[in-house]
């Protein structure tokens, strides 16, 4: 997901970057030295002096705004709507262990046996419209999704039951198997109003244009496709901690635009990726504009260990040709080159992303990292002493005397990402493996990861609260081959029992226990050759807001995407400038 | 000024040929739409949810003929789909609130240049070999030579960024409401400045290279000479007398650049970031919004088929013996 975003921006950038030193033609400067003279008179840009704090941001990508804050369309809503809009039930926050921050629940409990779990809702929680949020209305939602499996976004099809409603702060919720991981799966649950929502025929269609919520910022005041205004909730519930009126988030479809507004220094949260971020943002206002871009997930090399080439599946299916390919990556150059510095190299044989450091293992470091560095001559040591011998071509056969040649996918585009794959197929010349890369459409590129038609790719881990659901969506038997993300469509009984104990585990010990043994097993194995962790975007302005995160006090995710819930307590924490 | 059916039947063919490649065109791009919906998803969407979700757009996945039989009969009733990007707005929706805007900037390219440009054919003709001549001419191959994305990207690091004379984006200022009054109109006025700036030069080049040409034989012709003998000013023979009847081949020529002009406002709204057709159809194509990209290509071939016309009229208006042969 994150090369999506972060793509054709890299693109862009390096666009406006071979400009920088362009000509512009005489005639073309006269022509609007006198326009600019004669329209000077129609410059009014103005901004309202009112006493409430506007906070502008931008979160999204986009050509023109369409009113839409439909929490149940997740292409089409806008990415203000979760959390501003629709509060969550409980925030993980993955910056401190993954613990709970309770909102429109204030507690959950599950049964003894397991097979059910009770939320308790806050009491006295309104709907923007004055309205009682009552279990009802998380019945409501939750059925709704049942009935629906369009609106599933969170996939309770799959985990839930039934739904109860024992009493008004009650909501009991009858699970099909046991999973004490559940409540991280209602992460991106929204509660809607049934008063509202019972009346909508098609729930997916329904653009909601004037939502009803329960988070903070509920009021459009203003929508149009250029900027749009989401204020105050009149009866929030947290309203003592709020201190940000309204928020402003103006249209800017790329970073070409963005780069070119953020001189005017009207912006105060941005999530974007910014060349040369010291030159181009903090030197604009070097009192107040800031940035902090913490590594978020691990990128690994996964090989489809399940390829019908057999050449290439003995290769891959052989842990000493596994350790050769991470020996051949160039990891420095491919975070300095092409990610421009931001990544940051993971070198533990696990992949476990620097986030998530509370959770380490040092019994799955030490020796078991020492096939993360770059070390040519070692690699083809070890594919030697494997067997893998050169033929004329300077190309390895296996050990059985199959060829192996194989292409590495990567997405259109994702610039950034092909130029890290040509560095890692540099590395895999060099110890003689026939490795290419191919860059096919993202939807084909998707496709093969599903049907399994592919050699190599590389791929993000996406991260849940804990480290758990990442590595369970990629490397469980479960999983394999059913998600992007599982693609190398591993399969490992004794790794499955973990994750099993995992899922029934109810304390934090047993599941900190578990989740070492989930490192263990990978460092040992090492079925995917994980090679760096992107970043995470997030830049601020405390020209008019104080109370950022930053790295000095790095409690919590600092991005303002959709994809981080810790975004609503990030807001919270802010108050305007004195 | 009536047009002969001979002439009404080709633009038929034309717009037949239009509406097929049309519709074939989006389709051999690689990828479908509900692949790249589902994609938005990533690793949330249960199998369920995708069977629900491709069954709701099931329309894109059915045989191509059938595809194209619902296609003629959407084009009938000028109902042209659902789009897939914004969803549930319609294809309709989505290119109204941009058609206006490229409307906008088109035409206003299209006025400066043809004053600019002709003027400066026009002149450069009256003083051929001269050091007005000799400079503006060449200068206007140039011009025709620049891809109209150098000419956008220059003009917004140079005026927008570093400058910052005029805005970097929009077609008017966010804060502001549209409405009839002068702070608007003036602030789109602002805004397209930059914008129908960066389309200009190319039409300027082509219009003075193409009045050059024709002024100079028109200039040959005895009417001109009996101008000049009767005394008349300068200014009179060359306007009045010379440039009006050497402003036919321009015409000709507006009509032929309509394609170019609209595919240079494509680049020059996604650098300008200008909410207009072309922008639209950007984000159509990365998104394989088929409703979308049709609706908006039948659309741009409607409105050059529909300028070719009008061209054809102007025709006859401009130059009466075209009517007297048509009649």
């Amino acid at each position: 997901m994150l090369g999506l975003v972060q793509s054709p921006e890299v693109q862009g950038s390096m666009r406006a970057a071979a400009f920088a030193g362009g000509t512009i033609s005489r005639r073309l400067l006269f022509a609007l030295a006198g326009a600019a003279a004669v329209s000077s008179a129609f410059v009014c840009v103005t901004r309202p002096a009112a006493a409430e704090s506007v906070l502008a941001m931008h979160i999204e990508e986009q050509t023109s705004w369409v009113q839409n804050f439909n929490p149940f369309d997740l292409g089409g809503r806008r990415q203000s709507t979760m959390d501003f809009v629709y509060e969550p039930l409980v925030i993980f926050n993955d910056y401190d262990s993954g613990k709970p921050i309770f909102r429109l629940a204030t507690g959950y409990k599950f049964s003894d046996d397991l097979k059910s779990i009770t939320y308790t809702l806050r009491d006295g929680v309104k709907w923007s419209d004055g309205q009682p949020l009552t279990s009802a209305d998380m019945k409501y939602t939750l059925e709704l999704m049942l009935k629906n499996p369009a609106v599933d976004i969170v996939g309770v099809g799959e985990s839930v039951a039934s739904v109860e409603a024992p009493s008004p702060t009650e909501v009991k919720i009858d699970l099909k198997g046991v999973d004490t991981h559940f409540p991280e799966s209602l992460a991106d649950f929204p509660v809607v109003p049934e008063h509202i929502w019972k009346d909508i025929k098609d729930p997916l269609a329904f653009k909601n244009e004037k939502p009803v919520g329960s988070g903070p910022m509920t009021e459009i005041r203003r929508f149009t496709p250029q900027v749009y205004e989401q204020c105050r909730n009149p009866n929030y519930w947290d309203a003592a901690d709020l201190h940000v009126d309204c928020l402003k988030l103006p249209q800017i479809s790329g970073n070409d635009q963005m780069l070119a507004l953020l001189p005017q220094g009207e912006m105060d949260w941005i999530g974007s990726f910014l060349p040369e971020i010291d030159k181009t943002y903090v030197a604009l206002d070097k009192d107040h504009n800031g940035y902090w871009q913490p590594p978020a997930e691990t990128i690994a090399y996964e090989m489809n260990l399940k390829t019908n080439k057999p050449g290439n599946f003995e290769a891959f299916n052989d842990i000493n040709f596994r350790h050769a390919f991470s020996l051949a990556m160039d990891r420095t150059s491919m975070v300095d080159i092409a990610g421009f510095g931001y990544p940051v190299v993971n070198l533990h044989a696990s992949g476990l992303p620097p986030r998530f450091d509370s959770w380490r293992n040092k019994a799955a470091e030490g020796d078991k990292d020492v096939w993360m560095t770059y070390d040519i001559d070692k690699a083809n040591k070890v594919l030697d002493d494997a067997g893998y011998k050169k033929g004329a071509d300077g190309f390895r056969t296996t050990p059985k005397g199959q060829p192996i040649a194989f292409v590495i996918i990567v997405p259109n585009g994702w610039t950034d990402w092909i130029d890290a794959v040509q560095i890692a197929t540099e590395g895999l010349r060099k110890i003689g493996v026939n490795a290419s890369v191919a860059t096919p459409e993202y939807e084909q590129w998707q496709k093969q990861l599903l049907d399994g038609s592919f050699d190599a790719v590389m791929n993000s881990r996406p991260d849940g609260p804990t480290p758990f659901r990442g590595y369970y969506q990629t490397l469980s038997t479960a999983f394999a081959g059913r998600i992007v993300h599982a693609d190398s469509r591993y399969s490992n009984p004794e790794l499955d029992k973990v994750f099993d104990a995992y899922r029934k585990a109810t304390t934090d010990e047993e599941r900190k226990k578990l989740f070492d043994q989930v490192q263990m097993i990978i460092a040992d194995d090492f079925p995917v050759v994980p090679v760096f962790n992107g970043p995470t975007w997030y830049q601020y302005s405390s020209k008019r807001f104080t109370g950022w995160v930053t790295k000095d006090e790095p409690v919590m995710n600092p991005e303002n995407h959709d994809n981080n819930r810790m975004r609503l307590m990030h807001l919270l924490r802010l108050k305007p400038a004195q | 000024m009536r047009i002969p059916l001979r002439r009404l039947g080709v633009y038929f063919v034309a717009f037949l040929f239009a509406i097929i490649v049309n519709f074939t065109l989006p389709r051999l791009m690689p990828g479908s739409p509900v692949d790249s919906m589902i994609a938005q998803l990533g690793p949330r969407a249960t199998p369920a949810a995708v069977e629900a979700i491709k069954a709701r757009f099931g329309a894109v996945e059915q045989p191509v003929w059938l595809q194209f039989v619902d296609y003629i009969k959407g084009l009938a009733t000028f109902d042209l789909g659902v789009s897939v990007k914004y969803y549930p707005q319609t294809v309709t929706q989505v290119l109204a609130r941009s058609a206006g805007w490229t409307a906008l900037l088109v035409t206003c390219a299209i006025v400066f240049s043809l004053c600019v440009g002709v003027s400066l054919g026009a002149v450069a003709a009256w003083r051929r070999g001269g050091r007005f001549d000799a400079f503006v001419s060449p200068f206007s191959v140039v011009l025709i030579a620049i891809p109209p994305v150098i000419i956008a990207l220059a003009t917004l690091f140079t005026f927008g960024v570093t400058l910052r004379w005029f805005p970097v984006g929009y077609a008017y200022n966010p804060d502001l409401d549209p409405g009839f009054n002068f702070t608007f109109i003036g602030s789109v006025f602002w805004h397209a400045i930059m914008p129908v700036l960066t389309l200009s030069p190319y039409m300027i080049g082509e219009f003075q290279t193409t009045m050059r040409s024709s002024m100079i034989s028109v200039l040959g012709e005895d009417y001109v000479t009996m101008g000049r003998a009767k005394g008349l000013s300068e200014t009179a023979v060359m306007f009045s007398y010379a440039a009006r009847n050497a402003m036919l081949p321009v015409l000709t020529n507006l009509a032929l650049m309509l394609g170019a002009v609209f595919g240079g406002s494509i680049v020059t709204e996604i650098v300008f970031n200008y909410p207009g057709l072309g922008l639209t159809l950007f984000t159509a194509s990365v998104a394989r919004d088929y409703p979308v990209i049709q609706g908006q290509l039948l659309l741009m071939t409607l409105a050059t088929l529909g300028a070719n016309l009008l061209v054809d009229i102007i025709y006859g208006i401009v130059d009466p013996r075209i009517r007297e042969e048509r009649a």
